[in-house]
Parts: C-alpha cells; structure tokens; sequence
C-alpha cells in the first residue's frame, strides 16, 4: 500500500469509500460465478423460445395485415404492465408458483414487443419495386420470403433481438423477487441490509454485462448488414 | 407471338374496368409500345401478360399458347419473359452480379455457365463488367442501375420482354442514350417486346407499333407513322400535341420525298446546301433556314440524287397529315 | 388462484389511493426534469456548433436505457440514502432518452426545402428554430414524452424497493403475501396513470401541433 500513500493516503479512503464493491466481488467470486450462471441461462431459454415464437407471429402478421393491429394491441399493454407485477402475477397462478416457469413466461411475454414489431417492420420496410420485380421474374412467394424479405429486413430484426436481449437481461434482475437466483439477488439483499457495497457490486456487474452484450451484439449487427444495406441504415 | 382478346379486367372493389374489351396483337421481333395517360390500363395489360394481374375476362395468348391454362405454372411463366420496371428494384442486398445472375440462378443454370452470361450481359448494356461487378446498387448512378435492370431481364434470353417506362427515371439525356442504344440491341436481338410509356415521343421513337390507350380502352392501334398522319379522334390529337408535322417530317426520309434529277441546281451549289437521303426531312427543313435557301440537294453518299424544295416539303406536310390546307 | 373480489377492492379502493398520488409524482416529477434537461440538450445538439458532440451524448443517454432499470435505481441508495429521492434521480434517468432521441429525430425531419424557404424569407436562426423547427417536430418530440411516460410509470413501481414509496409498495407487499388481489390492483391503477397522463399529453400535442400537421 505504500506505492498509493501509504494505508492511510488518499487512494486508500477512496478505494474504502466507493470501491468497496470491489473486493466484495472478489471475495464472493463463487456467487458471482453462479448467480451470473443463472442469470444467463434464463436469458437464454427465454430467447429460444421468444426467437421462435415471436419471429413467427412477426411474418404472420406481415402476411395477414388484420392480425398486426391485435397484436400490436396486447404488446402494447403487456409493455405497460411493470415487470414486477407480471412476475407477481405469475407466481399467484398455482400450477406456475415461485421459480423458473414464471419468470421464464413473464419475460417472455416481455419479448414480445420488440421482437414482433422489428420482425413486422422489417418485412414491412422491403419497398414495392423489389419485390414486384422479384415477381415478375417468376420467384415464388417462399423464395421472395426467403431471398428477398427475409435478407433485407435481417439487420431490423436483428437490431430487434439485440435490444429484446439487453432489456431481458435488465428485467430479469427483478425476477429476483420471485426466487431466481442471479445478478439481481446482490441489489436485493444489498437492499435489505442496506449494504452499499453489495448493492453497487449488483448494479455495477448487471450494468457491465447490458452494456457489453448491447456493444458486442451491435458488432454483430454491423457485421451481418448486407453492405449493399448499409448506406441505408446510416441515413437513418 | 403475344395474342390479346377481348381482356378485360375489373379489380376487386371497383365497378368501372381497369382493361375494357382489349383486342390485339403483337409480332414477333417487334416493340409494341402501350401509351397513355396514368390509369389508363397500359400497366396493368403488361402485368397480365405474365400474370401478374389475372384477368376477369378474355384470353391472352403467347405463341398460341393460353397463358391462363392450368398447365402453365405464373413463376414458371414469368423467368420464361424478362421485366424491366421503371423503379427498377435491383436487390439491395446482393452484388450487381448477384443481381443479373437472379433469374439463370432460379432457371438452376451450372454456375459455370452463369458467370460468363452476365459478364456479356453486363458488356452488352454497356456497362464494365470488372467495375461493377462486385459492386451495390446503391453505389451506382441511376442511368446505370437502368442498364443493370435491362441486364437482368436479358439474363436468361427470353424471346419476350416487358418494359414497364424502364427509362423513366433518369434524366432526358440519359434517356435518350439509352434509347438509342436499345434500339442498337434489339436490332441484333429480336426480342418481341411490349413497352409502357406515358411519353408519346418515346412512343414514336421506339415502337415499331404503337397501341394507344384512354380510360382502359385501345383507342387506336397502328404503326407511328399511321397514328401521326391519321389521328382517330381528339384524344389521340391532344396526345400526339401540336408539333405532329414536326415529328411526322422527324418519321420521314428525305429519299422519300425527293425530286430526282441529275443536274446540280446552281444556287444549291453556290450556298453549299446538302443533306444526305437517309436524313429526316426535318433536316431538310433545317439546312434551308441555315442556309438561306429554299431548295436543298439531296446525296446518297457522294453521289447527287435529286431536290427537296419548300414546296415539296408543304405538299408532304399537307399529303400525310390528312389536313386539307 | 383465489381471487377474492373484496380484497380486490379493497385493495383497489382502500389501500391504493394514497400510494397513486406517490406514484403520480413518481412520475411526473421525474419527466418534468428529464424534458428539462433532454430537450434543450437535444436542440442544442442539433445547432451546427454542437452537432460533433451528438455521438457521445446520445451514448450517455442510450446508456441510462441499456443499464438495468433495478440497477439504475439502486445505484443510487448508497449515496442518497432511503427515500424519495434516489427513486427520482433514478426515473429521471431511465426518461432521458426516448425524449432526446425523439427531439433530435423530430428536428431532422423538418424538411430541407422548408428550413431553405424560411432562410429565404429572412429568419434568423433563432427565429426559424422557435417559429419553424420546433412547431414542426412538436408531433414526433410528444411521441417520445409518451414513450418516456409509458416507461417511467412502469418501473417506478420499483421505486418503493428504496422506499420511494408508489403503487410499488402494494405490489411488493402482494408479492410477499402471494396475494394477486393487490398485485392486480396495483398494476391496473399503473395503467390507468400510464394511460390518463397518454391522453393528456395528446391533447397538449393536439394544442401544440400546426393544424396542418394533424390526422
């Protein structure tokens, strides 16, 4: 400690006073190895099936233009109903309870929004011409969806499921209230015993985590644009 | 080779036809080109050719063939006629040669076969193949993505092309040199072609015939030079608009309407007033008011044929306009 | 599930009320500041003096959304104590951005041929910001208010976590005494805060907006 000052010096009352969190990681280095654990693998079931569902309802409602105002309809108050009351929700239905199953569907419900709108806007933004001329050159309607549709709105959607993963991860801190056992549980009990070092070490390792997955997911993003799509999307 | 009768067509939710009773034909190696105010139906007998709109009524036929059969399968049906649209709709997402192989990739043509193909074709619209291969719609000027677009429909050699106003969206002079050019391909490709345009001028440049239509219905059919000299009723008059001498003296050759004689007229020679026989009249016209002349000679080659006086050219105006001035 | 209707409303209507009016100011409180701060920013940011400086703000703002909002409101307790208050500093936070991303999205759309007809005219800057530019993307900026409202009255429910009080407390207590009768009750007085203030800030947008402008 002499090369900061000495244990008496300046860095270390700062480190004492706002790097706490730190050594508190370190010294619970297991739970946060688990509690990451669990939190990712929520993260991940719920995007498995919200992948599959929802970009499923999205082309749907891009075909079946009635459906799109329904369901824009229940995303939407889906989205108004705060998280913490659907987990609560969930958990008072008594096949579901405390645990997974509650968590898992109410952020599922959750991914709704995101995902279905990119996934409709996307198809959506595909202009008239290109696909008229894929028409008239004789591409079928699945070769459209396949070659065409699907292509050009990819970027869309893909930006869909980027921020669809960054909010469930957020939201999922909270499914910590209902019993889960991840990255939320530090601000929680931080919380409850009023230990600011817990609490900072909850917030700043859940905050690391969204911004990464938000920087690296936007890597991706950029990499998988068609460059042919990619003066486009600048303008926006 | 392209067979219309009686077609019509009503879209869903409207009671007054798109296409009213249309009836005619188009031969083969010819440009037939469709004119007319929008909503008249030009776009819309296109779209049905290669059914993109289905017909409510009448039958359309190509090479005898009913389009409408239950064999024929409309995708099928569609990479067998190249289509150009005047937007376009190059892919965004995929290359320039990506773009031009689309319909020889959906025909499963070798891939050895498809790139050669649109490295001609690329040449042939007079486009450099290396330059822009590799290269995104958006990274080309408009003039050349309407040259991509004609590329693209040529892809597979269809003898049937339809061209929806594939030259409408550049500007006057870049139109008119791929015009010409066009015109310089088709000489050598005989491609039968239906061509939509609502520009009268394109229609007389292009069209080895001209179909006319008003409010869904074929107001006059006939070659440019029929439908000049012979307007079937004030709608075609107002289309054709107030220069129709000027285009008619544009439509004929000056060895059309020469005087022959061998002997040189002195004050042609002395004012050095000459054109050649394959020059429109208008030329004629020209060289006059140039040269302060109201005779002009006329070469075929080197060689004199002949006079072309301002009277003759009055007597002509007069003779093909129907007028009795 | 048992739902027992006069719990329901009992909760609805006995226990509820006092807790809306926190949540209220959860909530407006917050965007009143967040529009104070957001929106001159963005408009700023959209002056060709400042216009470089776009990037790295709107990545702060866009920062305040990507941060979970639990951890948003938590990070503020150990400095700011129980309270009220780092609920406030937190929510004012999370409703930065859907305002300043829709004010510089709003002022970029006036249209080109506008801004070069009112220059025309002899407007200065000022005067075709005020009579012009603003007017004209007051739609567009509302809608981000909306989406910032929609937001905020949502997550302030974890406001009562640090004891900022609101619609929260009811729904945690549901939670911990697995009574849905109080979570639903809480989360319907949630909507109908999201949805009144929703159509009060349509029909300030309907007084702001150029008749023009309006469907």
């Amino acid at each position: 400690m002499e090369l900061f000052g000495g244990s008496t010096g300046w860095f270390a009352g700062f480190y004492d006073e706002y790097l706490g969190f730190v050594s508190f990681i370190i010294r619970r280095w297991d739970q946060v190895i688990e509690y990451t654990f669990n939190h990712f693998s929520l993260v991940l079931t719920v995007m498995f099936f919200s992948l599959v569902l929802w970009i499923s309802v999205g082309l749907l409602i891009s075909r079946y233009e009635k459906l799109a105002n329904t369901a824009f309809g229940i995303g939407n108050i889906l989205f108004v109903i705060p998280s913490i009351s659907l987990f609560g929700i969930f958990i008072t239905i008594p096949m579901l309870g405390l645990g997974r199953t509650s968590a898992a569907l109410a952020l599922i419900l959750y991914a709704m929004m995101p995902m279905v709108r990119n996934v409709y806007r996307g198809i959506k933004s595909v202009e008239w011409p290109i696909i008229e001329a894929g028409r008239g050159m004789g591409m079928s309607p699945l070769q459209i969806l396949f070659q065409i549709q699907i292509p050009m709105a990819w970027p869309v959607i893909f930006a869909g499921i980027r921020v669809t993963v960054v909010m469930i991860t957020g939201i999922a801190t909270v499914a910590t209230y209902i019993g889960e056992r991840n990255l939320g549980r530090f601000i929680h009990h931080g919380i409850a015993r009023e230990s600011a070092d817990m609490i900072i070490a909850g917030a700043v390792l859940v905050s690391i985590i969204a911004v990464l997955l938000d920087f690296i997911l936007g890597k991706i993003e950029f990499k998988i644009t068609s460059p042919g799509l990619r003066r486009e999307q600048d303008q926006n | 080779m392209i067979k219309l009768d009686k077609v019509d067509k009503v879209f869903p939710g409207t009671t007054v036809p798109a296409v009213d009773q249309v009836s005619f034909q188009v031969d083969e190696g010819n440009i037939c080109v469709f004119v007319g105010p929008s909503g008249c139906g030009k776009t819309t007998i296109l779209r049905m050719i290669n059914r993109l709109v289905e017909p409510t009524g009448g039958d359309i036929y190509i090479k005898g063939q009913k389009v409408s059969d239950k064999g024929v399968n409309p995708d099928y049906l569609r990479r067998e006629i190249g289509y150009v649209i005047q937007q376009i709709g190059l892919m965004p997402h995929r290359t320039i040669e990506q773009n031009v192989a689309l319909v020889p990739r959906l025909l499963k043509w070798p891939e050895d076969k498809i790139k050669p193909r649109v490295k001609h074709l690329l040449e042939m619209v007079g486009l450099e193949p290396d330059e822009v291969a590799q290269k995104y719609p958006h990274q080309l000027s408009g003039g050349m993505m309407q040259r991509v677009g004609v590329a693209r429909a040529l892809a597979a050699d269809p003898p049937i092309m339809l061209m929806d106003e594939p030259f409408g969206a550049v500007d006057p002079i870049v139109r008119g040199r791929l015009q010409d050019e066009f015109l310089r391909l088709q000489k050598e490709m005989k491609k039968t072609i239906c061509f939509v345009t609502h520009d009268i001028n394109e229609a007389i440049k292009m069209g080895d015939h001209i179909v006319i239509m008003n409010k869904g219905r074929l107001v006059q059919h006939g070659t440019p030079m029929e439908i000049l000299s012979n307007p079937a009723d004030e709608f075609v008059k107002d289309l054709i608009g107030s220069d129709r001498e000027i285009k008619l003296l544009e439509l004929t050759r000056s060895e059309e309407i020469v005087e022959h004689t061998d002997e040189i007229p002195e004050v042609v020679n002395k004012k050095d007033c000459f054109i050649q026989a394959i020059d429109p009249v208008q030329r004629a016209l020209e060289t006059m008011m140039k040269k302060d002349s109201d005779l002009v000679g006329v070469r075929d080659g080197e060689s004199f044929i002949g006079t072309i006086s301002w009277e003759d050219i009055k007597k002509h105006i007069n003779r093909i306009s129907g007028d009795q001035a | 599930m048992e739902f027992e209707m006069e719990r329901f409303i009992s909760a609805l209507f006995d226990r509820s009320p006092p807790h809306a009016v926190e949540h209220l100011q959860l909530v407006l409180i917050p965007l009143t500041i967040a529009f104070i701060i957001a929106f001159p920013t963005a408009v700023l940011l959209t002056r060709r003096r400042f216009i470089k400086y776009t990037d790295r703000v709107m990545t702060f703002f866009n920062m305040g959304q990507t941060i979970p909002p639990l951890a948003v409101i938590a990070i503020f307790f150990p400095f700011l104590g129980l309270g009220r208050t780092p609920a406030l500093f937190a929510l004012t936070i999370y409703a930065l951005l859907p305002i300043a991303r829709n004010t510089l999205a709003g002022l970029k759309g006036v249209p080109q041929d506008v801004k070069e007809a009112a220059r025309g005219m002899g407007m200065s800057e000022w005067e075709m910001l005020f009579k012009v530019e603003i007017p004209l993307s007051m739609p567009v900026v509302m809608a981000g208010v909306k989406i910032s409202v929609v937001l905020t009255s949502g997550t302030a429910a974890l406001g009562a976590l640090v004891g900022g009080g609101g619609m929260g407390a009811v729904i945690f207590a549901g939670i911990d005494f697995f009574r849905a009768e109080l979570i639903i009750a809480g989360t319907l007085i949630i909507g109908v805060i999201a949805i009144v203030l929703d159509r009060l800030l349509t029909v300030i947008d309907n007084i702001l907006t150029p008749p023009h402008m309006k469907t």
